[in-house]
C-alpha cells in the first residue's frame, strides 16, 4: 500500500467494480439449500445474511470492498416480531369473518387495504435495514424519513394505478424507487434522486406500452390456440381428460408468462436506467448501460437456473445479477469522500421481519 | 507493518504503522494510541487484502496485506474464528432441533390433538362455521334450481338426524359442480354435485353415497380435518415462514401424508357408519358396494396409487361395504327418483368455458 494509495484526495471520482467469484456462490448455495432442510427453512434468516455478505465484501469503490454487518439473528427476531403483531390481527379477521357473518365481512375490504399500505411499509423498512447494515472505510449507510410515510405513498400509487388501469404504475414505480434513493445517505451526505432528470433522459413508458400490447398480444395468441386446440379435440374430450385439461392450462399459463419476461424486457431495462441516471450523491452521477437485451438474457438465465435447481442457486442468482448490473454502471462526477462522517444514527435493532415476511427484500 | 486504518468516525483513510506485543496488536494514529487484543480480532479475507475489527473499537477498520498479517499473528484460526465457528455449529443443532419439534408437532401432536378439539368445539360454533364453508362454496358451485328434487334430499337428510341425537341439523343439497362427488360440510351441510347424481343408477346407490356424508358429519371428521389444517397453517406462517421453498415445501408434504392418511382411515369408517345408518333406517344399503365396483373399473390399481389418494381403493371398500350391506326399502320411490334425477337438468350450459372451469 503506498502513501498516494492511503492518502485520500478531495474531491475524488467513484468507481465501482463487482470482483465475485461466481463459483464460490455454487458451494453456498448448496451448503444454504441443505441447511434450510435439515431446519425447515430456519437456516435461512444465516443463510441469506452469508449470501448479501459476500456479495458486500466482493463489491469494491475506489478500492475498498463494501461490508455487510447484518446478522442473521436480527433478520429472525424481526421476523418473529412481524408474526407477533402482524398474524394475530390477520387471524382474528379471518375468524371474524368466519365466525361472525355478514358484519364482519366489513373487515376484509379494510384488511386488504392495510396489506397494501403494509407492503409499502416493509419494503422502506427493508431498504433502512439493508442500508443501515452496510458499511464502506469504516462509516456506515442510512435511511432518512418514515417507513410510515412511505407506506401511504405506496398505497396512494397503488390504488392510482388501480383507477388508471394500470397505467400509472410505471410512473409509481419511479416515483418509489426515487422516494427510496433520494432518502439514502453515506454517514453525514445525503443521495438526492431528481425525479426530472430521470424522467427526461430515460423515459419508460414507450417501452411499457410496448410490453403492454405485447402481453395483450400473448393472451390473444395464448387463448386462441387453447380454443383452436379444444374444438380440434372436442370440448368433451378434453374435459374427460384430466392430465390433458390441466397440461393445456399449465401450458397457457407458462407461455403468457414467460412471454411477459420477454416482453417487459425493454421496460424493466428502461425503469433501472432511469432510476439510476435520478440518483445523485454531491456532484456524482449514475448511468446504467443496460439494454434491454441484456436485461432480457439476465432475467431468462435466471428463470432457469431458479427453476432448474428448484430454487437451491437462488444465492448464485442474486451474486451473478448484483454483478451483471454493477458491471454496466458508469459513474461520473467527483464526491468528496475523506470529509464524510459518520451518522449518529444506527439504524433498527432488528431485522426487515415485516419485509421478509412478504418476500420484498431485493437480495 | 503499514495498514490502512478507518477510525469509524469519518470516510478518511489514514496510514498506521502496526507492532503485535504481548497479545495485543498496537498502532498510534494522530498520535492517538490504540491497543486491540488478538483474541477479540474477526479478520475477515477480502483476497489478499484482510479486513480487521475488534470488539473494543466495533465501528474502526484496519485494511492490512493478507500475507502479513498471517505472518504476523500465526496461520491458525483467531479466537474470533474459533467463536464464529462455535456458534456456528450451536446454531445448526439448535435449529435443527426446532425444525424436529416442527416434525413433532405436524405428525404427532397435531393429529392426535384434532379428535379432542373436534369433539370439544361446540355444535352451534361448528354449525356457524359449515354456513360460511358453504357460502362460500355455493358462490362457484350454484345449487342446482329444481325446487322439488331439492326438496326430497333435504327431507331425506331429515330422516338421519334423530339417529344422531339431532346435535346437527342435515342439509343436504344437489350442486352444480364440473366433477362427480359428495362432501359434508362442518355442522351438517351436505352438497351433492349434479354429475353425481347423473352416475347413480339407483336410488340405493344415491342414499348410500349421502349415508356415507352423514356419518363424516356424525363422526365430526370435517370438524377434526378443519382443526388438522389450521393447525398445519398455523405451524407452517408462524414458524417456517409462508408457502415457497424447499424446506417449506417438505413440512407442507408431512402435513399433506398425514392428513391422507387420517383421511383414508375416516373415509373407510364413514363407509362402514353410512351402512349401518342405512341398515337402522331399514333402507337398502346394497347400494353403496355396486357404487364403489363402478368407481373401481376407472381406477389404476397401485399400492403408490392408494397412498397418495385421500381414499382408500375403491376395490377394497367394496369389498368392505358388500361384506354388510343388507337389501331394504329402496330411499326413494321411482317417481321421487325421477324427480332427483331432474334436480339439475335446467340452467346454463358453459359449455365453452376455459378447461379448470368447464362445467356440463
Amino acid at each position: 500500500m503506498s502513501e498516494a494509495e492511503a492518502a485520500a484526495p478531495t474531491g475524488e471520482t467513484v468507481a465501482i467494480e463487482q470482483r465475485a467469484d461466481l463459483r464460490s456462490f455454487l458451494g453456498l448455495s448448496l451448503r444454504n439449500g441443505l441447511l434450510n432442510l435439515v431446519t425447515l427453512t430456519l437456516y435461512r434468516f444465516w443463510g441469506k445474511t452469508e449470501v448479501r455478505r459476500r456479495v458486500w465484501m466482493s463489491t469494491w469503490i475506489n478500492g475498498e470492498p463494501l461490508e455487510y454487518t447484518g446478522r442473521g439473528k436480527e433478520l429472525f427476531l424481526g421476523f418473529l416480531f412481524a408474526v407477533a403483531a402482524l398474524g394475530a390481527p390477520f387471524l382474528l379477521v379471518v375468524f371474524a369473518v368466519q365466525f361472525g357473518g355478514p358484519i364482519a365481512g366489513l373487515f376484509v375490504l379494510p384488511m386488504y387495504i392495510f396489506i397494501i399500505f403494509l407492503v409499502g411499509f416493509g419494503q422502506f423498512t427493508a431498504f433502512r435495514y439493508l442500508a443501515s447494515r452496510t458499511l464502506w472505510r469504516g462509516v456506515r449507510f442510512g435511511l432518512r424519513g418514515k417507513a410510515v410515510d412511505y407506506g401511504w405513498a405506496f398505497l396512494g400509487y397503488a390504488l392510482l394505478s388501480g383507477l388508471s388501469l394500470g397505467w400509472f404504475w410505471p410512473a409509481a414505480q419511479r416515483r418509489l424507487a426515487g422516494r427510496l434513493w433520494g432518502a439514502l445517505s453515506f454517514g453525514d451526505r445525503p443521495f438526492k434522486f431528481d425525479l426530472d432528470r430521470a424522467r427526461r433522459l430515460e423515459p419508460i413508458y414507450p417501452a411499457f406500452v410496448l410490453g403492454s400490447l405485447a402481453i395483450a398480444g400473448l393472451y390473444v395468441i395464448g387463448f386462441g390456440v387453447m380454443a383452436w386446440g379444444m374444438m380440434t379435440l372436442g370440448v368433451d374430450a378434453v374435459r374427460a381428460n384430466p392430465a390433458l385439461n390441466l397440461g393445456m392450462s399449465y401450458a397457457l399459463v407458462g407461455f403468457i408468462g414467460f412471454g411477459a419476461i420477454i416482453a417487459y424486457a425493454p421496460y424493466n431495462a428502461a425503469r433501472l436506467r432511469s432510476v439510476a441516471t435520478g440518483v445523485q450523491l454531491d456532484r456524482v452521477w449514475f448511468k446504467l448501460e443496460l439494454k434491454w437485451r441484456d436485461m432480457l438474457w439476465l432475467s431468462l438465465s435466471n428463470v432457469v437456473l431458479v427453476v432448474l435447481s428448484l430454487g437451491f442457486l437462488m444465492p448464485l442468482v442474486q451474486a451473478r445479477t448484483t454483478q451483471f448490473l454493477l458491471s454496466r454502471l458508469r459513474i461520473h462526477g467527483e464526491v468528496d469522500l475523506a470529509t464524510v462522517r459518520q451518522s449518529a444514527e444506527a439504524g433498527p435493532r432488528t431485522g426487515e421481519g415485516l419485509a421478509d415476511a412478504f418476500g420484498l427484500s431485493p437480495i | 507493518m503499514r495498514a490502512r486504518f478507518y477510525d469509524g468516525r469519518t470516510a478518511q483513510a489514514r496510514e498506521v504503522e502496526l507492532t503485535l506485543a504481548d497479545g495485543r496488536l498496537a498502532f498510534d494514529d494522530d498520535d492517538r494510541p490504540h491497543r486491540w487484543p488478538v483474541r477479540d480480532i474477526a479478520d475477515e479475507d477480502l483476497g489478499g487484502i484482510v479486513r480487521l475489527s475488534c470488539a473494543t473499537e466495533p465501528a474502526a477498520r484496519l485494511m492490512v496485506e493478507a500475507a502479513v498479517w498471517r505472518a504476523l499473528r500465526g496461520h491458525g484460526p483467531t479466537g474470533a474464528d474459533k467463536r464464529r465457528r462455535r456458534e456456528e455449529r450451536r446454531l445448526v443443532v439448535g435449529l435443527s432441533a426446532v425444525g424436529g419439534l416442527i416434525l413433532f408437532l405436524v405428525f404427532v401432536v397435531l393429529p392426535a390433538a384434532s379428535g379432542p378439539l373436534a369433539r370439544a368445539t361446540p355444535p352451534a360454533l361448528e354449525q356457524r362455521l359449515g354456513e360460511s364453508f358453504e357460502a362460500q362454496l355455493t358462490t362457484a358451485m350454484r345449487p342446482c334450481r329444481d325446487l322439488d328434487g331439492q326438496a326430497l334430499l333435504y327431507r331425506f337428510g331429515d330422516r338421519f338426524e334423530s339417529l344422531i341425537d339431532g346435535r346437527f341439523n342435515i342439509r343436504v343439497r344437489a350442486i352444480e359442480a364440473p366433477f362427480a362427488n359428495a362432501f359434508a360440510l362442518p355442522g351438517g351441510a351436505v352438497l351433492v354435485t349434479d354429475d353425481l347424481i347423473r352416475d347413480a343408477r339407483t336410488p340405493d346407490e344415491l342414499s348410500a353415497v349421502i349415508a356415507h356424508e352423514v356419518a363424516h358429519v356424525e363422526r365430526r371428521h370435517v370438524m377434526q380435518a378443519t382443526w388438522r389444517a389450521f393447525g398445519l397453517g398455523l405451524v407452517l406462517d408462524t414458524l417456517v415462514g409462508g408457502g415457497s421453498g424447499a424446506g417449506q415445501q417438505a413440512v407442507l408434504l408431512a402435513g399433506s401424508a398425514t392428513n391422507l392418511r387420517f383421511s383414508r382411515k375416516a373415509e373407510a369408517e364413514a363407509d362402514l357408519e353410512g351402512v349401518a345408518l342405512l341398515k337402522r333406517l331399514r333402507l337398502s344399503s346394497l347400494g353403496m358396494a355396486t357404487f364403489f365396483d363402478r368407481l373401481a373399473v376407472k381406477e389404476p390399481r397401485s399400492a403408490v396409487g392408494e397412498f397418495l389418494s385421500n381414499h382408500p381403493s375403491s376395490a377394497r371398500r367394496a369389498a368392505a361395504t358388500r361384506a354388510l350391506g343388507r337389501p331394504g326399502v329402496a330411499a326413494f320411490t321411482p317417481e321421487e327418483w325421477a324427480k332427483i334425477k331432474q334436480t339439475c337438468s335446467s340452467g346454463a350450459d358453459l359449455r365453452f368455458a376455459i378447461p379448470p372451469l368447464v362445467r356440463r
